[in-house]
């Protein structure tokens, strides 16, 4: 089972960090692939189980299902329902921990899902790289100063 | 019970971070409280139950027992057994992560111990501090890196 992990060191407390991702629904908001989302069914975006459906810049639809969420630990877990990729079974976690020297934020991203061998090495690069990582770049932008 | 919770960033990548700290009989070479330590009974240092004896500067003797490690999760934890200072039921976690946007390492520190009423907020001081702190300085300076950064950010 493939497995994609990406991590980085973001220079703000991890409660302000947490305030602007714990918002299934606020994906456009932070992440620069993302246009725009919404929640199915009208449910708010923290309750476990709603789905989010949303539009990547380049038109690509997916549908994502919360899976958990804790205010406490500061996670989220999710699974994908929908998406043009060829995976299924794909579960991934965004999660931070505070940083005690500098009042700083380690977050760390997590996905685990099935495909095709012959695929698995560019989906864990383009999901690493163009989902995870491009969210820490533009999180670390938007959190400076 | 008191709490402590320490974390930080070495610019160091993971692997070799963690080369330094898995060894349980390893502190005396970094740690600048611990003036020297062994195993008893002969036991590996990466033996689950093994007790480390050691001493710190002043001549006080420690022993502290290995619970766990974990080189897949780069973890271990250990229970403090003897100690001249009042830390009783002193459980402490170490796990390392890699920082993969630039090859660093992030460093988690934590324990939960009892101690009398009243000297709480002295012993916690003192862990955070002269073990805890001091020993992310002592790996960087062993491992030579730069200094910690002081402070909050600019």
């Amino acid at each position: 089972m493939p497995r994609v992990y990406a991590s980085s060191v973001i220079d703000a407390p991890a409660a302000r960090v947490w305030e602007k991702i714990r918002d299934f629904n606020a994906l456009p908001r932070w992440h620069p692939r993302i246009r725009e989302s919404r929640i199915e069914n009208g449910e708010p975006s923290d309750k476990v189980g709603c789905v989010r459906d949303f539009r990547l810049q380049n038109g690509d639809r997916l549908r994502e299902k919360l899976l958990g969420l804790s205010d406490y630990d500061m996670f989220c877990t999710y699974a994908i329902l929908e998406s043009p990729m060829p995976l299924t079974d794909y579960i991934a976690t965004l999660r931070l921990t505070p940083i005690s020297d500098g009042d700083r934020t380690f977050i760390e991203w997590t996905a685990e899902f099935d495909c095709a061998a012959e695929v698995a090495a560019d989906l864990v690069d383009g999901i690493g790289s163009g989902v995870f990582q491009a969210g820490f770049d533009a999180l670390k932008r938007q959190m400076a100063g | 019970m008191v709490r402590i919770v320490e974390s930080t960033i070495l610019d160091a990548p993971v692997e070799a971070v963690w080369a330094v700290l898995r060894d349980f009989n390893g502190h005396d070479k970094w740690h600048p409280a611990v003036a020297d330590s062994h195993i008893e009974r002969g036991y590996a240092s990466d033996k689950i139950g093994c007790v480390r004896r050691f001493h710190l500067a002043d001549g006080s003797e420690l022993r502290e027992q290995l619970l766990t490690l974990s080189d897949a999760d780069m973890a271990f934890s250990y229970c403090l057994m003897e100690t001249p200072v009042p830390l009783l039921n002193y459980v402490a976690h170490v796990r390392l992560a890699p920082v993969t946007d630039g090859d660093r390492t992030f460093w988690h520190w934590q324990c939960r111990f009892d101690t009398p009423t009243g000297r709480e907020t002295e012993l916690r001081d003192m862990v955070a501090n002269n073990i805890y702190r001091a020993g992310f300085d002592a790996v960087r300076e062993h491992m030579g890196l730069p200094a910690a950064r002081q402070g909050g950010r600019p």
